[in-house]
């Protein structure tokens, strides 16, 4: 064939040898996540060639520490990855669901059928899911008095698959006051607004929400306070340390007095600066005891700094972008960018702000403010793996949070949306549909079940009783999940288990999409530029 | 206080910065040394200026490179990517605190430290132990090693850190995951194009750049060594925009390396097309965010003038990387030197510039005249007795690829540094010789004339008068940069 004479290495693959090769693929990174899924699943400790660890239970961040090689498994993984952009959860579902439709395909596919046809049942499938989906969600009410309570049960159900019970119930609290603290009525919910910052600590395994900052740095001049209660806060993006200018010049001095006058001029500009800032300073704090804190996002120089602590006031140089914006919404006022027309008005106000030591780090707590529009996440844990899988589940809880909000509706979950739909599928949808269709209809429909199949593997039951008995309480009318403590079905609104609908909706949208277009594949050609080399 | 942040991106930045921080971490143990040659006890050298002073989590001081170094996953080798020096308490990797069911674990192939930083480590236990003060019986012990570690390192290195003698702070290392492709698939420009953007890592790696920065009195500069044979380019060329967009008016000197792997000769017309399409793009992009670009790396330093005297193998960057290391190590040391006041003695070490004026000395007003050539020449010349004027320019060796040489350069602005001249003052003198805009130039084989012939001659004179004999030393370059007007 034509590609063999351009390049003899190429590797051609036919038709059931590229389709075994795609649903091999497929399978392999199902195996990998799936002791992942759930509460009762299995938490992965990667040990690195250095002896670094990593743990994690989240797919996402499991698959990007892997190194994929297959084409296959790398097309899935990037669809899986940008599952978590969107919706922020559900990949180790997608990745599941993808492997489970594949595995189901085969079977037909061994069987003599098209894959166009079972291409089509999956179409025809994924539009009635989607529309069951509409009907099966539970509507929550938000907008300005959200429901809390079904705000906490939806972070539990996220954060308890990541940490272990007592722990994932800690968080919760301080998950969700974190998201309605940050949330602005009739604007999307912007997560960067709450901060997630974490310190080592030896002993403790603590997390708080501080309604407010805090800074990963502190102030730098050895005579400033480290602790300044009824602040009021500037926040500014002005350059108060001296830069050379653009122009090259030379100064020629031939004594002491010429370069006093010399070195003043040069620092002219900047201490004028510095003097405006100390002015506003004298204008606010006359006749009281309140406080300032300056804080730059650009660099201060030392000579800068002494003027400023003799002036009383503490300053942090070189802040976050981010934070700029926080600080703004945390403690009020506005960000300058000049000194020119300061006025009190730009200023924010803080009750405390303290600084706290460890070892060469410093951390700024900005607390007490009044409105708070921003908080902040502090994580305290012994060691840095734990802190980063901390870090992780408190990400996916505040999206969870977020994703209700926005959704205004949660889906029941413990496996009990995966086994109704298949019910409506098989009961219902099935039998509307014309031709070998409704085999691609039943493939669909039984490749849903490998949520609650893997959630009944991972517990170690026994996943056939247990479908057996969710669907047969499923054809009885009583939706229910899988308790996997028991194996028994239960009401997952009794026991507070619910998941989003936006993931469940984006997880049905992409997964037959690729499994689509891996099972059309007729050929894989391997030919890339690599392979020209004479071996 | 100056400092001077540095910024190694790509495999090959990282062997040179590697080499680099060897030679420092030399110089700081040969000038603590208290039996050392005083030669090395250089006052007015601050390294403060590219190290920085911290404290461990056990509260023991740290001294370590103000450096960020983005690399590959795995590419770190034996050393983890916590570093050497905060890692501790990692004894009990079978803590999980977090989750109370099964707990698998996935440990890869663990790399075991090569012969060379098996012995640092054994030397760091047994200085606790004796306080360095080593019987015979351990030089005899050490000797029988040597040849050992001479040869695991010359034939068996992998990794950057395989050969390195440095600490490094956590805050340090970066490395890329979630890549998903080989080493050799991310050899273009095109293929690195998102990686910056994608996954938060453009945030992860600005704040890891931040830590450093905010610490700093009064920055200089940043320092940047990109490797620009890959996928590293567009990484480097976003980093760089974030940076100047948030660092505006710091000035970055940007030395764009390659590697030896990327001059292979490259068999069909679409390859050479491809590489010369990265080369362009990435040139204009990266050039486009800093103030001084200089391309390093030749295609073949075995076939150069550097080959009189050193054996270097092409492919092996261990070799290569070693050269271009030093070269930058000459170029960067006016940055690291005590500015003198007027009244200073001429036979001190002088000619401190910082990065600012080092680059408007060579770039100009204009941005016409960015980009650098860095020649080298090593071992440097006797310039002693009655030389051959013309001998030191004729062993400079240019290491900026694809430079016609022995060409009229009637408008070159040229800054040489020279160290390791050793007069009867027994101090090490390197200072730096600016000739500005000159109308007519030191031709191989014309009698210089003009105003650049007596700074020359000057030069020689001083030479003469301060150094009867060069000594040798570890170090002992001349590096002369120079730049063009660009063509249109």
């Amino acid at each position: 064939m034509s590609l063999r004479v351009l390049n003899p290495n190429a590797e051609v693959l036919n038709k059931s040898a590229a389709l075994h090769m795609n649903i091999n693929a497929a399978k392999g990174l199902q195996d990998v996540l799936k002791t992942n899924l759930g509460p009762k699943g299995t938490i992965k400790m990667l040990v690195g060639g250095a002896g670094d660890i990593k743990l994690t239970k989240d797919g996402n961040t499991l698959l990007k520490e892997m190194q994929i090689q297959n084409p296959t498994a790398i097309m899935i993984a990037r669809t899986a990855v940008a599952q978590d952009d969107i919706s922020g959860d559900g990949t180790t579902s997608t990745v599941l669901f993808i492997g489970e439709l594949m595995k189901q395909s085969e079977r037909y596919i061994d069987e003599g059928m098209h894959p166009r046809v079972l291409v089509d049942g999956f179409e025809i499938a994924k539009r009635a899911t989607l529309q069951f989906l509409e009907k099966f969600k539970t509507p929550v009410v938000m907008g300005s008095e959200p429901d809390k309570e079904i705000l906490k049960m939806v972070a539990r159900t996220t954060l308890r698959t990541k940490l272990y019970e007592g722990l994932a119930d800690q968080l919760t609290d301080i998950v969700v006051n974190a998201v309605l603290c940050v949330q602005k009525p009739d604007e999307p919910i912007d997560l960067f607004m709450v901060e997630i910052m974490h310190m080592r600590h030896k002993f403790d395994v603590d997390t708080r929400l501080v309604e407010g900052l805090v800074l990963d740095h502190g102030s730098r001049h050895p005579d400033m306070k480290r602790r300044a209660e009824n602040c009021y806060i500037l926040t500014c993006n002005v350059s108060l340390e001296y830069e050379k200018s653009e122009i090259n010049a030379g100064f020629f001095y031939s004594n002491a007095e010429q370069r006093e006058a010399m070195v003043a001029a040069e620092r002219r500009s900047v201490d004028e600066r510095v003097k405006k800032i100390i002015e506003l300073k004298n204008k606010v704090c006359a006749g009281n005891d309140s406080n300032f804190v300056v804080i730059n996002q650009k660099g201060i120089d030392p000579p800068s700094l002494h003027l400023l602590q003799q002036a009383g006031i503490v300053a942090l140089r070189r802040a976050k972008r981010r934070n700029m914006e926080r600080l703004v919404l945390a403690c009020g006022g506005e960000a300058v960018n000049s000194v020119d027309d300061l006025t009190p008005d730009c200023l924010g106000w803080a009750g405390l702000v303290y600084e706290h030591v460890l070892g060469e780090d410093k951390y700024t707590f900005v607390e007490n403010v009044r409105h708070p529009h921003s908080c902040t996440i502090l994580i305290k844990g012994p060691n840095d793996h734990t802190i980063a899988q901390i870090k992780d589940a408190v990400r996916d809880g505040l999206r969870a949070v977020k994703n209700t909000i926005e959704d205004e509706a949660v889906i029941l979950g413990a496996g009990a949306f995966e086994v109704a739909a298949r019910q409506h599928l098989i009961n219902e949808v099935k039998k509307t549909v014309q031709g070998r269709a409704q085999l691609g209809v039943e493939a669909f429909a039984d490749a849903l079940l490998v949520v609650p199949k893997t959630l009944a593997e991972n517990s170690g039951l026994d996943t056939q009783d247990v479908i057996i008995g969710l669907t047969g309480e499923h054809d009885r009318g009583n939706i229910v999940g899988l308790n996997q403590q028991t194996g028994e079905p239960m009401d997952p609104q009794m026991e507070g288990i619910f998941d989003n609908y936006s993931v469940k909706r984006q997880i049905i949208n992409s997964g037959p999409v690729i499994a689509s277009q891996l099972l059309l594949v007729d050929e894989v050609i391997r030919a890339g530029r690599n392979m020209r080399k004479p071996t | 206080m100056r400092e001077i942040v540095t910024v190694q991106v790509g495999s090959f930045a990282n062997f040179i910065g590697s080499h680099f921080w060897n030679f420092q971490d030399e110089m700081l143990g040969l000038a603590a040394d208290p039996y050392g040659d005083p030669v090395f006890k250089i006052q007015s050298l601050n390294m403060d200026v590219i190290y920085r002073t911290g404290e461990t989590h056990q509260g023991t001081t740290s001294y370590t490179p103000r450096l960020l170094s983005i690399d590959f996953q795995g590419s770190l080798g034996s050393v983890s990517s916590k570093g050497t020096l905060y890692s501790e308490g990692s004894n009990e990797p079978s803590e999980v605190v977090t989750w109370a069911g099964h707990v698998s674990t996935h440990a890869s192939e663990l790399q075991n430290k090569n012969l060379f930083l098996q012995s640092l480590y054994q030397e760091e236990q047994d200085v606790a132990l004796t306080n360095g003060n080593n019987g015979e019986a351990k030089d005899s012990q050490h000797e029988i090693q040597d040849t050992d570690i001479v040869r695991c390192l010359d034939e068996g290195v992998q990794f950057w850190t395989d050969f390195s003698k440095v600490h490094y702070h956590p805050q340090s290392l970066y490395e890329v995951n979630g890549l998903w492709m080989d080493v050799k698939q991310f050899d273009n420009y095109g293929i690195g194009r998102d990686v910056f953007m994608e996954n938060l890592r453009g945030e992860e790696i600005c704040d890891k750049l931040r830590f450093f920065v905010e610490e700093c009195d009064h920055i200089q500069g940043f320092q940047f060594i990109v490797d620009d044979s890959g996928g590293f380019s567009p990484l480097a060329a976003d980093f760089l925009e974030s940076v100047s967009d948030e660092y505006t008016n710091t000035p970055v000197l940007l030395y764009a390396v390659r590697g030896p792997s990327s001059h292979m000769s490259l068999s069909s017309r679409k390859q050479t097309v491809v590489r010369d399409l990265h080369d362009a793009v990435s040139f204009s992009r990266l050039s486009s965010f800093c103030k001084m670009i200089v391309p390093v790396g030749l295609p073949s330093l075995s076939r150069s003038k550097t080959s009189t005297f050193l054996n270097i193998k092409d492919e092996n960057p261990y070799h290569c990387s070693a050269v271009y290391a030093a070269a930058l190590h000459s170029t960067s040391l006016p940055f690291r030197m005590e500015p003198l006041g007027p009244t200073a003695d001429l036979s001190d070490v002088f000619g401190a510039v910082d990065v600012n004026g080092f680059v408007q000395m060579l770039a100009g007003q204009s941005r016409q005249n960015m980009v650098a050539i860095l020649d080298v020449a090593m071992p440097s010349p006797c310039l002693s007795g009655k030389q051959d004027k013309q001998s030191l320019l004729r062993n400079l060796q240019p290491l900026t690829p694809e430079v016609a040489e022995d060409v009229d350069d009637l408008q070159a602005v040229e800054s040489m540094i020279m160290h390791g001249a050793i007069g009867s003052v027994q101090e090490v003198i390197a200072y730096q010789f600016l000739k500005l805009r000159m109308q007519s130039m030191v031709h191989m084989n014309v009698q210089p004339q003009g105003q650049c012939s007596a700074i020359y001659q000057q030069l020689v004179a001083l030479s003469q008068f301060l150094c009867h004999s060069l000594q040798s030393l570890v170090i002992l370059s001349a590096s002369m940069v120079s730049c063009w007007e660009a063509q249109s």
